[in-house]
């Protein structure tokens, strides 16, 4: 391996680490060059070999910042692509080498060997490369048109006069969806923007701007007035920042769990959007260690608490993220269509391969 | 990304060309990473402070990550104290691997007593091309950066005498990790130019305060603020401009109260200094207070997205838990064992059954027994601690083994590899040290790796250090660390005691935290006081004493300089005179200077039998006794230098000092130095000391001789030959 790719990788998990890179879209895209030149300078005997070093990559950046799935997702969508590449080969070599008998005996079939299919695989690997590196094209594309997708399919959802309530004001996703809604169906309707405090406020204030300057009519609302609006509220739409394979969410913004659960209690529908490459096929087993916590600095100005002399009983903690379970989120919608949280399992294992879910550790 | 741009810098810094083309975008940065301080005694005598790990991380550590953030691409660490060890931990850091932001090169200064001296050798260096940033080695910051560049580059543009940005952080007087500096900041209020910087006392001295400002600072200014709510982390922007400064004022050491306040008040200079001031977490690991402040600061997630978390180093693997709890991997806790809130725990660390830990951090590979209550305590890599033991409020640093049922009472510090035994009860306050700490009244820098071995000598026969066995144990190793000033007062001791009992915290530990630079040659006397903690009085005295010290080591080693290489005469007291000015002490100081320096030559030709007594002190006070003629003024002052002769010549251990004396006397009465009268006022009021009486014998008749020839000159004023020939 090259060491310029080295440097490239490294400074990549450094900025993760320092969280100067954030937004699931810029994390994508970076993972996914990454990945195009460590594929392309990668040297590698057999398919395994790459497939040990993606793997151990992947270990790495999800390393660096666990609470950022993306780059999990991604690297597990490329190593997808090569399983299915290696199957695929694997299958064609077969209809080659196996047309004499067709089925003869169950003795055969379990006898199958595994040798001869090895040593076919050895040959067209130069092949593979382009096959991968056209896979990672081809997933920078759908990454790149992901809102278009989503657009498309979510449009017809939202009704003339309707009012929406969207907790996450810092999804791009969420905001030209709105606005396409807007532009393309000329449809009146009013969106509501919980404010988000802390982490997002400035953000929220961002949102409304926009949407109010693309003729949408928006309130911002405080955190603490969702349950009080909820019985107005039409719909409510979320952006997801990682969908696992029960159906469940983490959100971007804090305070989204009470949103849908006030949802839930008036059974106002919850849309959450989200692209594809945000279905990630870890299960969330320890949600604790999938919300990420934020600086206290926000939730209470540092250097205000004097706090010398005596022992400091006063405690903050600012998740900037929340995890939604699936029961209380009605309808997931990607580019590729809408699905209800209990069916998001069979997407993600049209998406991933099994044996990628833990990337830990060499696999058998 | 600053950090692209750090790296296209050093890559081409790396294939050794020095793209010119970049040079705008390059960003250097240098870190003090000596303090310049004994604050951390006993520990800082083993390791140097900013590799002291707070949670686990060395400190330099964040020092380094926030330069790599703020988009620094070279990084100069300047190593006074322990440098070798600063160099090998970054030599096998990940700053040294080809992926690092930045490039990093440790800068040996190894004679640097000051951040001024520091400053000049980098000056001499001539390694600074542009902006750069200035930092210290313990400095914990979220701080963004890039808008304090940007404001350091738009003042820059509207103001071409802009030379320094000072970054500071919002908080109230009595916040936590505030500075050990206090001051107060005069603000321009409308772009936050600083008219003028003082420091003041610490809120808890008794001292009242007055900040006086030159009525010419403020002119053609609108409106101003004082400040005193503002944290200086000496975060500074500096301009190129700034080590040449240090180098033409050569008695500059501190960057705040002589540079600062120097470049401010200067009508020569009219540079000026702007602070940018910031809402994010900044604080400095200058002392165990501020140390255990950060610490628990640093675990609650004051300074985000600076976690424990992020795992700073490689191979860190910590991750977190609701209540700020931090565990990396391959902790083995107990089924009944409590980790409460706050708590940090490194790998492969045990805690045993029934141990209770809170607001505390545990190193790596630390074996921790069971039943023991482990409260507000920082426990370092590979420590051991044996059942039943309680800490509360202490530091038990690496290599420690605490033995059964100890108990370490609050703010302990426990030096590197001590072992306590069982059963025993470590009182509050104390620091132990594994080998005995040498102290001395001028310590050097953080540590003792330079210490001059007659210097010890020479202060350790007064206190010949012993185990502390009634405190560690028969069985345990370690001796007691006292703080240099821990046995001189009364009224202090009363105040540390009140502080103990007042508050359980370790900000007690330090009571000791003078300034090193009180070593240096060009010092001043409000230095040491204002360096000092809530106990300001007392080491002012101790200021003075050390300071008389240093200026007389120094001056003895001017004038034997200037005998040796035969200056003329101008040139010795020339250099003398600015000695005496910068070191603000009086003439007699010199003149006791001078005479020690003179009867050490003299004692130098005895001994190595160059000259015989008599022509030793002719030729030396013969040639060099005209330095007295500028050093002392009217009669008192001669009668006090002929104390000091005597006093001198006495302690130089001369084979026949009462010869000494007389040719010494005699010479300079020949000289027309002393007269007649001068020489009878002194011999009435001379020391009727009778160690001294030896001494005196042949002076009393060389005085009487005088009297004798002075009265028969009275009578006959031709009489001259005859008190020749006597």
């Amino acid at each position: 391996m090259s060491s310029d790719i080295n440097v490239t990788v490294a400074s990549f998990i450094d900025r993760l680490k320092r969280r100067q890179i954030s937004g699931s879209y810029n994390i994508a895209m970076e993972t996914l060059q990454i990945l195009k030149r460590f594929v392309s300078a990668a040297r590698w005997s057999h398919v395994n070999d790459l497939i040990d070093q993606l793997r151990e990559l992947g270990n790495r950046l999800e390393r660096a910042q666990p609470t950022e799935f993306i780059c999990g997702n991604i690297i597990r969508r490329v190593l997808a692509i090569i399983r299915d590449e290696v199957e695929e080969e694997l299958a064609s070599t077969m209809a080659q080498t196996t047309t004499e008998p067709m089925i003869s005996s169950m003795f055969n079939l379990l006898q199958k060997p595994a040798v001869p299919l090895q040593k076919s695989l050895d040959q067209p690997k130069t092949d593979i490369r382009q096959v991968i590196i056209q896979g990672i094209k081809d997933l920078i594309d759908e990454i790149a048109n992901i809102d278009d997708g989503i657009q498309q399919i979510a449009i017809d959802l939202i009704h003339d006069r309707e009012i929406l309530l969207t907790p996450t004001p810092d999804s791009k996703t969420v905001l030209k969806f709105l606005i396409k809604a807007r532009e393309r169906n000329n449809r009146n309707f009013t969106v509501l923007v919980t404010e988000g405090f802390p982490n997002n406020t400035s953000v929220a204030h961002e949102f409304a701007k926009k949407l109010s300057e693309h003729g949408i009519e928006t309130t911002i609302i405080p955190d603490t007035a969702v349950f009080a609006l909820m019985g107005r509220v039409g719909k409510v739409i979320l952006g997801a920042k990682t969908v696992f394979t029960n159906g469940g969410t983490i959100s971007s913004t804090a305070g989204v769990s009470s949103v849908c659960e006030s949802a839930r209690e008036f059974k106002t529908p919850v849309f959450a959007v989200a692209g594809l490459y945000k279905l990630s096929p870890l299960y969330p087993f320890d949600i604790e260690r999938f919300v990420e916590v934020g600086g206290s600095h926000r939730v209470l100005p540092t250097m205000e608490n004097d706090r010398v002399g005596s022992y400091n009983r006063l405690d903050t903690v600012n998740p900037v993220a929340d995890y939604v379970p699936p029961e209380n989120i009605d309808i997931y919608i990607t580019n590729i269509g809408g699905f209800a949280p209990s069916f998001i399992y069979r997407v993600v294992w049209d998406n991933y391969k099994q044996e990628d879910v833990n990337l830990e550790g060499v696999q058998q | 990304m600053p950090p692209r741009k750090g790296k296209v810098a050093n890559k081409s810094a790396n294939g050794g060309k020095g793209n010119e083309a970049v040079q705008d975008e390059r960003l250097q940065a240098i870190v003090m990473t000596d303090s310049f301080q004994t604050r951390f005694m006993p520990l800082t005598s083993v390791m140097p402070r900013c590799l002291l790990p707070l949670a686990n991380v060395p400190l330099i550590e964040y020092t380094l990550e926030f330069l790599a953030k703020a988009g620094a691409s070279e990084v100069y660490l300047v190593c006074a104290s322990h440098a070798d060890q600063v160099n090998e931990y970054l030599e096998n850091s990940k700053w040294n691997l080809p992926w690092s932001p930045f490039k990093v090169s440790t800068i040996m200064s190894l004679e640097s007593r000051s951040v001024g001296d520091a400053m000049r050798d980098i000056d001499n260096r001539g390694i600074i091309t542009g902006d750069f940033i200035l930092v210290s080695g313990d400095l914990v910051t979220n701080m963004e950066f890039d808008k304090a560049l940007e404001f350091h580059r738009k003042k820059k543009a509207e103001d071409k005498d802009h030379i320094v940005t000072m970054c500071l952080s919002k908080a109230t007087q009595f916040f936590r990790t505030r500075s050990h500096e206090p001051a107060a900041f005069i603000l321009d209020k409308s772009n936050d130019k600083c008219l003028y910087y003082q420091d003041i006392p610490f809120a808890s001295s008794k001292k009242k305060s007055s900040v006086a400002i030159d009525p010419e600072l403020l002119e053609d200014v609108d409106e101003f603020v004082i400040r005193n709510d503002l944290i200086d982390c000496h975060v500074d922007i500096c301009s190129p401009h700034v080590p040449p400064i240090f180098q033409e004022n050569f008695d500059y050491q501190f960057l705040r109260r002589d540079f600062v306040k120097g470049v401010l008040s200067s009508d020569l200079l009219k540079k000026s200094i702007y602070a940018y001031i910031t809402d994010d977490y900044a604080a400095r690991a200058e002392s165990w207070q501020t140390y255990d402040a950060i610490s628990q600061d640093f675990i609650a997630r004051w300074c985000y997205p600076l976690v424990l978390n992020s795992n700073l180093l490689e191979d860190q693997t910590y991750s977190y838990e609701s209540q700020h709890i931090y565990k990396e991997r391959d902790v083995v806790l107990a089924q009944s064992c409590k980790i409460g809130k706050h708590t940090a725990i490194g790998s492969g660390s045990k805690i045993g059954e029934g141990t209770f830990i809170e607001n505390s951090v545990i190193g790596k590979n630390c074996q921790i027994g069971e039943n023991i209550i482990i409260k507000n305590s920082y426990i370092w890599d590979d420590s051991v601690i044996l059942d039943n033991s309680m800490i509360e409020h202490s530091i038990v640093a690496s290599g420690v083994k605490i033995g059964r049922n100890v108990t370490l009472e609050d703010g302990c510090v426990i030096g590197f590899n001590v072992t306590v035994d069982d059963g025993k009860t470590i009182p509050n306050g104390t620091r132990i040290s594994e080998l005995p700490v040498q102290k001395m009244p001028s310590p050097f820098l953080d540590d003792g790796s330079y210490t001059d071995e007659e210097d010890i000598s020479d202060r350790e026969q007064k206190h010949l250090i012993e185990p502390a066995t009634d405190l560690v144990g028969e069985g345990g190793t370690g001796y007691i660390y006292e703080s240099d000033y821990s046995d001189i007062d009364d009224e202090d001791s009363i105040l540390d005691r009140v502080t103990n009992t007042l508050t359980y915290r370790i900000e007690n530990l330090y009571f000791s935290d003078d300034s090193t630079s009180s070593a240096s040659t060009k010092h001043r006397k409000r230095r040491t006081m204002s360096t000092t903690s809530m106990t300001t009085d007392r080491e002012a005295e101790d200021g003075l004493e050390e300071e008389d010290e240093d200026f007389e080591k120094e001056a003895i080693a001017t004038v034997e300089r200037a005998m040796e290489n035969n200056h003329d005469l101008d040139t010795a007291l020339l250099e003398l005179n600015t000695l005496r000015m910068s070191m603000n002490v009086t003439y007699h100081e010199v003149r006791s200077a001078t005479v020690a320096a003179l009867l050490r030559r003299v004692y130098h030709f005895i001994a190595t039998q160059t000259l015989g007594p008599k022509d030793a002190v002719a030729k030396v006070f013969g040639q060099w006794g005209m330095l007295f003629k500028r050093q002392a003024f009217d009669a008192d002052e001669f009668v006090d230098l002929m104390d000091l002769i005597l006093e001198k010549v006495s302690k130089q251990n001369f084979e026949k000092p009462e010869f000494i004396l007389f040719s010494a006397l005699n010479c300079l009465y020949d000289r027309d130095i002393l007269d007649e009268d001068v020489i009878y006022q002194w011999w009435d009021g001379v020391s009727q000391d009778p160690e001294l009486e030896k001494v005196k014998t042949l002076t009393a008749k060389w005085v009487e001789w005088l009297k004798n020839a002075d009265e028969e000159s009275e009578e006959e004023e031709s009489d001259e030959s005859e008190s020749d020939e006597n």
